[in-house]
């Protein structure tokens, strides 16, 4: 019996994402009619228009498509990478920019509005480039000690994305304040607004490739959650290991980032709200944490678009929406075995 | 008589400090090699040693046949097993989590145990006689049962010989009977070797008196200043040479004709 009702919950999670970006292609300003959805949606099938506005078929395939599906990257990319640092470091509280690789994507996209155009692409790629530039330090100021213990990795972590933060506050301070200053500040406080399937081709690679190999090194991360000494011990390659889970980690993180700015809290507490549901084991709570990751950004960046008429910051939305659902949770589950 | 461990002259320091020097030891099959001596005296980082935690100086290190030299982790954790003074505990993994964790040199890095693993893990809690916790979380467990999870951990890695490291020093009275005595089972009913570390020279009496094959090292200053039969090395005069201190030795008939010998500390010996 209990079996069959985890069973049941566990695939009502896995498939919620799915069915929330179903659900998306309904919701928006612009009314599409009910009864041509069928038609639209088997539009790229048989490449019939049968008389619809070309206008219906550009906002569900162009524009609300691919912000859905590319919140729900974000949403996984971020729980997943988030799930795997607290492992990592044996440390519930860290979150996915632990390694300072926020304030690097942060520092590359602001860098490129600043010297190119906010509308440039390379903001994608600057963002992408110095978020992994940024864990990069980070890992080799842990590395002065050798073995890269966890405490020189935070460490180094730390000093890493404040240097990135004062640069982020250098560039805000000799920026244009009329053009280029809203631009970096709308950016840093992370939206999904400027969508597009150009957005998911930059973005979505990086993020697949993260949260496929996170999947894939899940159960190691277990392993490595004993701490160096014991992990050795039980016979795992550490260092590499170790080096595989940051670089994942790295890669889904920047995605995300690069495409949405930079966006709190899921990171942080949708691990903890998926180790309430499923535990610890980062077997289970891994592939948890993207589905919850995703269906949650799903439904934040919903309501940030649909709130009022113009567009609310879904970084400001995120923990405005969560906290109260994470402490709903909390008195629910008793905050699971902690 | 095969060794299980061999340590050669071996050296081991930490960059201008010299921690042992020309260190030797073996463990033979079905033998328990314990390691006494005052704090600071290298035991752990002698252990590091052979856990391949640290690379000595010079020397060479043999476990189960295999140099351990540039060998892999997965290579030595399939003979050798360690079970730690204190486990930190962080997330609250189910108990059935961390034995399975034993299993680990079998997987790949993008693989998990497979249901042979979690049946030989499962095992391992049955023969410690932890079955009953397997589904609780490990930190809501007491540190006697935490140190029976390291050591069913240990079990599942289905190792040659186990390394333990102070493994009684958190427990009580009862804890420390319980887990030496499965210490004892270990030797006589898997054949597996133990190496420990201890701060209790009674237990190298303990297992002595209860027939298993025991040796002992005083260990001072990064040297081992005498390596025998518990019987023959751990006298008055000797612990007052390591550990400066008087003691006497005492013999105690228990019922079943057996006899057990004690060390008893009685003052630190002062300067003349």
């Amino acid at each position: 019996m209990k079996q069959k009702k985890m069973f049941i919950r566990a695939a009502i999670i896995f498939l919620s994402p799915i069915a929330l970006v179903f659900l998306t292609l309904f919701i928006g300003r612009y009314p599409v009619p009910l009864k041509e959805m069928p038609n639209i949606l088997v539009y790229p099938i048989f490449r019939q228009l049968n008389g619809l506005e070309d206008t219906y078929y550009t906002i569900i395939w162009e524009i609300r498509l691919p912000r859905a599906i590319l919140a729900g990257l974000v949403g996984a990319s971020l729980a997943a990478s988030g799930a795997a640092f607290q492992g990592l470091f044996r440390n519930p509280l860290v979150n996915s920019g632990i390694l300072g690789v926020s304030s690097g994507a942060g520092f590359g996209a602001v860098l490129a509005i600043l010297l190119l155009s906010p509308a440039s692409h390379l903001v994608y790629i600057f963002a992408l480039l110095f978020g992994g530039v940024a864990v990069f330090f980070s890992y080799m100021i842990g590395k002065i000690y050798n073995s890269t213990p966890t405490i020189m990795l935070i460490l180094g972590g730390v000093v890493v994305s404040s240097i990135f933060t004062s640069l982020i506050s250098l560039i805000k301070y000799v920026s244009d304040p009329f053009n280029q200053l809203p631009a970096i500040t709308f950016w840093l406080m992370g939206s999904l607004a400027s969508a597009s399937s150009q957005e998911l081709l930059i973005g979505a690679p990086p993020m697949l490739v993260g949260v496929i190999g996170l999947n894939l090194i899940r159960w190691r991360i277990n392993v490595l959650s004993m701490g160096d000494r014991e992990a050795q011990t039980l016979g795992i390659n550490v260092k590499l290991d170790k080096l595989m889970a940051i670089c994942f980690a790295t890669l889904s993180t920047a995605g995300a980032v690069c495409v949405s700015g930079t966006i709190g809290w899921v990171g942080l507490i949708i691990p903890h709200i998926g180790r309430m549901i499923v535990g610890n084991d980062n077997k289970a709570l891994i592939p948890i944490s993207c589905a919850l990751g995703a269906s949650f950004l799903i439904i934040v960046d919903n309501v940030s678009r649909t709130i009022i008429s113009g567009e609310v910051p879904i970084g400001i939305l995120t923990s405005l929406i969560g906290g109260p659902f994470f402490i709903y949770l909390l008195k629910q589950t008793k905050g699971g075995a902690w | 008589m095969r060794h299980q461990i061999e340590v050669k002259n071996t050296s081991f320091s930490y960059s201008d400090k010299q921690v042992f020097s020309n260190l030797s030891l073996n463990v033979g099959e079905r033998e328990i090699f314990c390691i006494v001596g005052p704090n600071g005296c290298g035991k752990t980082t002698l252990l590091d040693c052979i856990l391949g935690l640290l690379r000595p100086d010079s020397g060479e290190i043999v476990v189960d046949g295999l140099r351990l030299q540039g060998i892999e982790a997965k290579k030595l954790a399939e003979r050798l097993a360690y079970v730690p003074q204190v486990h930190h505990r962080t997330f609250p993994y189910l108990v059935k989590d961390i034995v399975l964790m034993g299993r680990a040199y079998r997987t790949s890095p993008f693989t998990a145990p497979s249901k042979e693993d979690r049946a030989i893990a499962m095992a391992a809690m049955s023969w410690v006689g932890i079955q009953a916790l397997a589904d609780t979380p490990y930190t809501q467990i007491s540190g006697g049962q935490c140190q029976m999870v390291m050591i069913a951990r240990a079990l599942a890695q289905q190792p040659k010989v186990i390394v333990m490291d102070e493994p009684t020093s958190h427990l009580d009275f009862k804890n420390e009977l319980l887990l030496l005595e499965i210490i004892e089972e270990l030797v006589k009913n898997n054949g597996i070797s133990i190496l420990m570390a201890t701060h209790f020279p009674n237990h190298a009496y303990h297992f002595e008196a209860k027939g298993l094959r025991t040796n002992l090292a005083l260990m001072n200053n990064g040297a081992f200043e005498r390596i025998g039969k518990p019987r023959e090395i751990l006298n008055e005069e000797n612990v007052r040479s390591i550990y400066g201190i008087n003691s006497r030795v005492l013999d105690c008939s228990l019922d079943n004709n057996t006899a057990l010998r004690q060390i008893v500390p009685l003052s630190i010996v002062k300067d003349k």
